[in-house]
C-alpha cells in the first residue's frame, strides 16, 4: 500500500512545484495539477478498494517520527479511505471541468486547487485537533481564492462575507481547541473524552470546538454566506464547496462527536433543524445554484441528524451515513456541474437540457439519488435508518425526517417538471463538451454507487432484480424505433408472465393478468405512434416492472423497493402529457407521501428485525398494531386515491398521452388496491380503541364512491369525467375489501378486473376521439356515432359493463355486491354506495350522450374512425366483456375457492346452471339471452316505428327567452347536469383541494418570509452565526444542571 | 499574572468582535479581526503559563534531565505560532478583497455588498 500521507504530500508539492512553472506555460501547469490530483486520487481508490476487499487493515501514520500525543498522527480506515478517494475525485473532476477559468488565472488558481483538495483530505485524515484547525484555516483561505474563479462579479462579495464568518468561526474553534488541552493535556482526538454534557469547564471547551465544527457545516439557520457563496461561486468550485467540503467538515464533527456520545444529541437538533429549515425555506428559490445551495445545507443537516443517532445505529452507522453522504455528493456535484451548461440561472432555463437526452436521464438520476429512490445509496440508507429508529422508539424523528425529505422531493421534482415541460431557448449554442464529459462520468458514478449500496445492503440488490434491468435495458434501447421497442415491450410482459405463471397463487395471478397481460394489451394502441418516442418505453417499463416485483414480493423491503419503482416510473410517465407539469408533481408528492408512510408503517412493524416477512405483519405486537396498519392504509390509499388524498388524481389521469391515461388508470391504481389487500389479509382485525379499523376503510371506500362520481357528473372534459370516476371506483373496491366477509373480497376481484377493463377502454376510446377532434370537451362534439362505429361500440360497452346494467359483467359485480352487503351491518355507507350506483349512471350517460348522439358539428364532418392501433385492444377488451359476462366462472371461481383458507363462510355456490348464493342465484347465460331477446324486439320495433321519426336539424333548440351569454351555453351538453349541481354542488365544493393549496401556501409563504433573514450582509451573517451560538449555549446550559 | 493576561486575552477578542460587528467599514473590519485574534493568542499564550517557570528553551540554564519541572508547557506556545501565521494569511487574503472590492466597487462600505440575498 502507497503510504497515504503521500496524499498530502503530492498535494503539496504540486503545488510548490507550480510555483517553478513558466507563467505563460499554462499547458504545463494544468497538466501537473491533474495528474498530482489523479494520483491522490489513485491512492485513495487502492486504500477504498484494499478495504474494500478486505485485504487493509485501519493504519495509523505518524508524522516526525513520535507517536501521538507528541506528533501528529494521521489514520487511513475505510471511512477516510473513501472519503479521500471522494474528495480527490471531486476535485480532480473539478479541476477538468474549470479548466477554461483555471487557464485564465494561471499557475497561482491552480496551486491554490491543489492546496484546497490536500486540505480537505487531510481534515479527513488527521486525528490532531490542532492540525485540524489549521487544515480548516487552509480551507477558509483557498475557498477565499477559489470562489474568485467566477465570473460573476457578485463573487467578490460573497468570498469577503465567508472570510468575515470564517473568523468569527476560527476564534471560537481555536479557544476551544486551547481549553480542550488544557483540560485533557493532550491535542490528539483519541485522548479527548469522554466529556460529559455540560457548559463549564472541559464540557465549555468541548462545545466551544462542537459549535465551530457544526457552523463549518453552514446550519440552519447561520448560513447566509454559504448560500452567497453557492450562488455566486463557479459551478465546478460549488461542486467542491457541497460534495467535498461538506464531506470532509461534518467527519471532522463525527470525529469529535465520537469522543464524547452524550454530545450526540446536540448534532441531531442541530441536524434536523438545518434539514427541514433549508427545505422549506429553499421552496421559495428560483435560482437554481442557490437552490442547490438550500438543498446542500439540508442534506448536510440530515447527515448531522445520522451523526447524532450514532449511538443507536451500531453496525450500521457507516453504511447508513455513507450511503446519505455518497448520494448527497455524487448528485450534488453532478447538478452543479449541470449548472454550468445552462446558460441562465432561473429554474426554467434548464428546459435547455432538453436538447440532449442523456442531460435530462442524468437530472432525473441526481434528483431520485437526493430523494433517496430505489436503486441509489440513499435508498438503502434510508430503509435501513427508519428501521433503526423505530426499534429505538425514535418515530418523532423517523417522521421529522421524512417530512424533510418529502419537502426537498417537491422541489427537486418541480424543478425537474419545468426542466421537462418548460420552453427551451432558442438558438441554443450547443454545450462544452469536457462539462458534459464529467456530467457523464458523475451519472456513472452515481449508477455505480448504486450498485455497490445494493451489494452492501443486507437486502437484497435492486440493480439485480431481473424486472428492474429489463426496463433499464430500455435506455440503452431508446435509439430503436418505437414500434421495435414496444414489440420487444410486449414480448417481455408476456414473457415474464409465462415465466412467473406456475408460481402464482390465485390472487397473484388475477392481478398478474392485469399487469403483464394487460399491460401488453393496452401496449398494442402505444403502436399508433411511430418515430423514436424517447422517454416512453423506460419509465413505463420500470413502472410494469415495479408492479410485477410488487405482487410477488415477501419481505417488506422488495414490497417497498418495488412500490417506489413504479412510483418513479409512472411519475416520469405521467409528466410526458403535454400540460401535466403541474398534476405529476402533485402525483408524486402524494405518491412519496404515501411511500414515507408505508415506510414508516414497515419500520414500526419490523421492530428492527429483517428481513420483514410480510406475512409477518399478522403477528405485529398490539401496542404497534393500529400504528402500522394506519401508516400502511394512508399510503397504500395515496394509490387508489381515495377522499382527502384523491387531488392528484384527475390532471394526472386526464392530462396523460392517449395509452398511458389507461396504464395509470387501469393498471397502476391496482397496486394500491394490492396493498390494501395484503394489509387486510395479515392485519384485518386491527383494532384501535376498540374500534375495528376496517369500519373507517368502509367509510371511506363509501365516500370515496359516492363523491367521486358526484364529482365525474359535473365534469366537462371526457377524460376528467373517466379519472374521477375513477377515484369512485376505487371507492367501491375499497369499500368491498374493508367489509371483511367472502362477498365482499370476491367483488373487489371483481371491481379490480372490470375497472381495469373498461377504464382502459373507455380511456383509449375517448383518446381515439381526441386524436381526430383535438378536443377533450364533451360540448364541443356530438353525433360521432356514424363516423366512429367502433369507437361508439366500446363506449357503450364500457358503459353497460360499468353502471353495472344486466347482461354484462357489471351486473354480476352488483350481484355479488348485493350479496356482499346484505351480510353487512353497516347501513349508513351501505346507503352511500346505493346512491353512488345511479350517479355513475349519469356521467356515463353522459359520455355517450354528449359524443356520440345529438347533432354532428360542422368541424368534425369529415372526421375519420379513430387510429387502428388504438381501435385493437378497445375490441379485444369488447369481446373479453362479452366473455366474462357469460362464463365469469372462469377466473372467479378459483378465486373464490382461494378467499375461502380466509373466510370459509359465505362463499358461492358454482353450478352449471349458474351461481348460487345464500340470497338468490344468477345465471349469467339466461340473463344474456333474456336480455337479448328484449333487446332485440325492442330494435326491431323502432325500426318499425322508425316512419314516424322526424330527423332534428342543428339549432332547433329552444331559450326561455334567455340570452347566452357565452357561445358554449347554447349547446345543451355543457354544464348538462346543472340542476343536480343546484341540489348537490355544494358535496363537490374544492374542499380537499384548497387544504392541500393551504398546505403548501403556508409553507411558501412560510419560506418567502424566512428567507429575508438572510439580508445578505456580511456583519448581519456573522452576527447570526454569533447568536447561533449564544442560543446554543443557553439553550444547552438552561436544558442540563 | 496568568489570570491578568487570560482576561485580558478575552477583553481584546471580545472588542475585536464586537469592532467587526460595529464597524461597517472593511478596512477596520480586518483591523478589528486582527485585534480579536491577537487575544485569541494572549488567551493561548496564558494556558500553557505556569507561574514561576521559565521559558521552554534548553540550554545552560535549563539541562535537559529537570527540564519538564522547570519551563512553562511549549505546546501552546507552538500554537500561537502557527495561529499568528495563519492569521496573517487571513489578514492578508482579507485585505486583498477589501483592496478588490474598492477597486470594482468604489465602496468600502459592507452594507453596499448585498446584492446576494435571500
Amino acid at each position: 500500500m502507497v503510504s497515504p500521507i503521500l496524499i498530502i504530500a503530492i498535494g503539496l508539492g504540486a503545488a510548490f512545484l507550480l510555483g517553478f512553472v513558466n507563467e505563460d506555460r499554462k499547458g504545463i501547469a494544468f497538466a501537473l495539477t491533474l495528474a498530482a490530483l489523479a494520483a491522490m486520487s489513485l491512492i485513495a481508490l487502492g486504500w477504498t478498494l484494499a478495504f474494500a476487499a478486505g485485504n487493509a487493515q485501519t493504519a495509523d501514520i505518524l508524522t516526525a517520527g513520535f507517536p501521538p500525543p507528541f506528533a501528529i498522527n494521521l489514520r487511513m480506515g475505510p471511512a477516510e479511505a473513501a472519503l479521500s478517494l471522494l474528495v480527490a475525485a471531486t476535485g480532480f473532476l473539478s479541476a477538468i471541468y474549470m479548466r477554461d477559468a483555471l487557464y485564465r488565472h494561471g499557475r497561482r488558481a491552480m496551486a491554490v486547487l491543489l492546496v484546497a483538495i490536500m486540505a480537505l483530505t487531510g481534515i479527513v485524515m488527521t486525528r490532531d485537533i490542532f492540525n485540524l484547525f489549521v487544515f480548516f484555516e487552509l480551507i477558509v483561505i483557498a475557498t477565499g481564492g477559489l470562489v474568485l474563479l467566477s465570473e460573476d462579479r457578485r463573487a467578490l462579495a460573497a468570498g469577503f462575507k465567508y472570510l468575515v464568518v470564517a473568523q468569527v468561526i476560527s476564534i471560537m474553534l481555536l479557544i476551544g481547541i486551547a481549553f480542550v488541552y488544557h483540560a485533557m493535556g493532550s491535542l490528539n482526538i483519541d485522548d479527548i473524552g469522554p466529556v460529559a454534557l455540560g457548559f463549564s469547564g472541559a464540557g465549555l471547551a468541548l462545545f466551544l470546538v462542537l459549535v465551530a465544527l457544526f457552523l463549518e457545516l453552514k446550519p440552519f439557520p447561520a448560513n447566509g454566506w454559504a448560500l452567497d457563496i453557492y450562488e455566486s461561486a463557479h459551478p465546478g468550485f460549488s461542486a467542491i464547496f457541497s460534495a467535498a467540503s461538506g464531506s470532509a467538515a461534518l467527519f471532522a464533527a463525527d470525529k469529535v462527536l465520537a469522543t464524547s456520545p452524550a454530545w450526540l444529541p446536540l448534532a441531531t437538533a442541530i441536524g434536523i433543524i438545518t434539514f427541514i429549515g433549508a427545505n422549506i425555506l429553499a421552496l421559495r428559490q428560483n435560482n437554481d445554484r442557490r437552490l442547490l445551495g438550500y438543498s446542500s445545507v439540508a442534506q448536510i443537516g440530515l447527515l448531522l441528524t445520522i451523526v447524532g443517532q450514532r449511538d443507536l445505529l451500531g453496525d450500521s452507522y457507516l453504511f447508513i451515513a455513507g450511503g446519505v453522504l455518497v448520494a448527497h455528493a455524487i448528485a450534488k456535484a453532478g447538478l452543479f456541474w449541470m449548472s454550468g451548461l445552462v446558460g441562465h440561472r432561473d429554474l426554467k432555463d434548464w428546459a435547455v437540457l432538453r436538447a440532449n437526452p442523456v442531460l435530462i436521464f442524468a437530472f432525473a438520476t441526481f434528483v431520485a439519488m437526493l430523494v433517496g429512490l430505489p436503486p441509489f445509496p440513499g435508498f438503502y440508507a434510508k430503509w435501513d435508518l427508519a428501521h433503526i429508529l423505530m426499534a429505538g422508539d425514535r418515530a418523532w424523528l423517523v417522521a421529522l425526517i421524512l417530512i424533510g425529505a418529502l419537502i426537498e422531493a417537491g422541489y427537486l421534482f418541480r424543478w425537474f417538471g419545468f426542466a421537462t415541460k418548460r420552453e427551451a431557448p432558442e438558438g441554443f449554442p450547443g454545450f462544452s463538451v469536457n462539462k458534459m464529459g464529467i456530467v457523464f462520468v458523475t451519472l456513472l458514478a452515481g449508477w455505480t454507487s448504486g450498485w455497490i449500496w445494493g451489494d452492501l445492503s443486507a437486502n437484497p440488490n435492486v440493480l439485480s432484480m431481473v424486472p428492474v434491468l429489463f426496463a433499464l435495458a430500455f435506455l440503452v434501447l431508446e435509439p430503436l424505433p418505437a414500434r421495435i421497442k414496444n414489440l420487444i415491450a410486449i414480448a417481455g410482459l408476456v414473457g415474464w408472465f409465462v415465466f412467473r405463471y406456475p408460481a402464482y397463487d390465485p390472487l397473484q395471478l388475477v392481478f398478474a393478468i392485469i399487469i403483464l397481460v394487460g399491460g401488453a394489451v393496452i401496449f398494442l394502441a402505444s403502436f399508433n405512434w411511430q418515430g423514436r418516442r424517447l422517454g416512453f418505453y423506460p419509465p413505463a417499463m420500470l413502472m410494469y416492472a415495479g408492479l410485477a416485483m410488487l405482487i410477488e414480493a415477501e419481505t417488506s423491503f422488495t414490497f417497498f423497493a418495488s412500490w417506489e419503482i413504479l412510483t418513479l416510473g409512472s411519475y416520469f410517465l405521467i409528466l410526458r402529457g403535454k400540460m401535466s407539469e403541474p398534476h405529476a408533481l402533485s402525483y408524486i408528492a402524494f405518491s412519496l407521501g404515501g411511500a414515507f408512510a408505508i415506510l414508516a408503517g414497515f419500520a414500526l412493524a419490523a421492530n428492527g428485525t429483517q428481513p420483514f416477512e410480510m406475512a409477518a405483519l399478522a403477528d405485529v405486537a398490539q401496542t404497534a398494531a393500529p400504528y402500522v396498519f394506519i401508516l400502511l392504509a394512508v399510503g397504500f390509499m395515496t394509490k387508489t386515491a381515495s377522499i382527502g388524498l384523491h387531488i392528484w388524481l384527475p390532471g394526472a389521469h386526464a392530462e396523460a398521452e392517449t395509452d398511458v391515461s389507461p396504464m395509470v388508470s387501469g393498471i397502476l391504481l391496482k397496486a394500491g388496491l394490492f396493498g390494501l389487500w395484503v394489509l387486510l389479509m395479515h392485519m384485518g382485525q386491527t383494532q384501535f380503541y376498540g374500534i375495528n379499523l376496517t369500519y373507517f376503510l368502509v367509510w371511506i371506500g363509501a365516500i370515496s364512491a359516492f363523491l367521486g362520481g358526484l364529482m365525474a357528473i359535473f365534469q366537462e372534459d371526457a377524460k376528467r369525467l373517466l379519472a374521477y370516476s375513477s377515484i369512485s371506483q376505487m371507492g367501491y373496491a375499497l369499500f368491498s375489501l374493508a367489509l371483511m366477509n367472502h362477498l365482499g373480497w370476491l367483488l373487489a376481484l371483481m371491481f379490480v378486473i372490470n375497472h381495469y377493463v373498461y377504464k382502459s377502454m373507455l380511456f383509449l376510446a375517448v383518446g381515439g376521439v381526441y386524436a381526430r377532434t383535438h378536443t377533450k370537451l364533451m360540448y364541443k362534439m356530438g353525433g360521432l356515432i356514424t363516423l366512429m362505429p367502433f369507437s361508439f361500440v366500446s363506449v357503450l360497452i364500457g358503459i353497460i359493463a360499468m353502471s353495472g346494467v344486466p347482461p354484462l359483467s357489471g351486473f354480476g359485480g352488483r350481484w355479488v355486491f348485493y350479496n356482499a352487503i346484505m351480510t353487512a351491518d353497516m347501513r349508513l355507507p351501505i346507503i352511500l354506495i346505493f346512491l353512488s350506483g345511479p350517479i355513475g349512471f349519469l356521467y356515463l350517460f353522459r359520455l355517450i350522450h354528449s359524443i356520440f348522439l345529438g347533432q354532428l358539428k360542422d368541424e368534425h364532418r369529415k372526421l375519420k374512425e379513430a387510429p387502428f392501433w388504438l381501435l385493437v385492444p378497445q375490441m379485444i377488451f369488447v369481446l373479453f366483456l362479452l366473455a366474462f359476462a357469460v362464463v365469469p366462472g372462469l377466473i372467479l371461481r378459483r378465486v373464490d375457492a382461494y378467499i375461502s383458507t380466509f373466510f370459509p363462510e359465505g362463499g358461492l355456490e358454482w353450478t352449471s346452471g349458474g351461481i348460487i348464493s345464500e340470497f338468490g342465484y344468477w345465471n349469467p347465460v339466461a340473463i344474456m339471452l333474456v336480455i337479448g331477446v328484449i333487446f332485440v324486439s325492442v330494435f326491431l320495433l323502432l325500426l318499425w316505428m322508425n316512419h314516424d321519426a322526424q330527423k332534428v336539424k342543428q339549432f332547433n333548440i329552444g331559450f326561455a327567452g334567455e340570452r347566452p351569454y357565452r357561445p358554449e351555453t347554447t349547446h345543451f351538453a355543457w354544464n348538462f347536469f346543472a340542476p343536480y349541481r343546484k341540489a348537490m354542488g355544494f358535496l363537490v365544493l374544492p374542499v380537499v383541494t384548497t387544504f392541500w393549496n393551504a398546505v403548501t401556501d403556508v409553507l411558501h409563504e412560510t419560506a418567502d418570509f424566512a428567507r429575508k433573514f438572510y439580508t445578505g450582509n456580511g456583519q448581519t451573517y456573522a452576527l447570526q452565526a454569533l447568536g447561533f451560538v449564544v442560543v446554543l449555549f443557553l439553550i444547552g446550559s438552561g436544558g442540563t444542571p | 499574572m496568568a489570570e491578568i493576561a487570560m482576561m485580558s486575552g478575552f477583553a481584546l477578542i471580545l472588542l475585536g468582535i464586537f469592532g467587526a460587528l460595529t464597524n461597517r467599514n472593511l478596512l477596520r473590519m480586518i483591523v478589528a479581526f486582527s485585534i480579536a485574534s491577537t487575544g485569541v493568542n494572549v488567551v493561548l499564550v496564558s494556558i500553557g503559563y505556569l507561574p514561576g517557570r521559565t521559558a521552554p528553551i534548553l540550554d545552560a540554564a535549563v539541562p535537559l534531565e529537570s527540564a519538564a519541572a522547570q519551563i512553562v508547557d511549549p505546546v501552546p506556545q507552538a500554537l500561537v505560532l502557527t495561529a499568528i501565521v495563519i492569521g496573517l494569511g487571513v489578514t492578508a487574503l482579507m485585505l486583498a478583497y477589501a483592496y478588490s472590492l474598492f477597486r470594482h466597487r468604489k465602496s468600502l462600505d459592507i452594507s453596499d455588498f448585498t446584492e446576494l440575498k435571500w
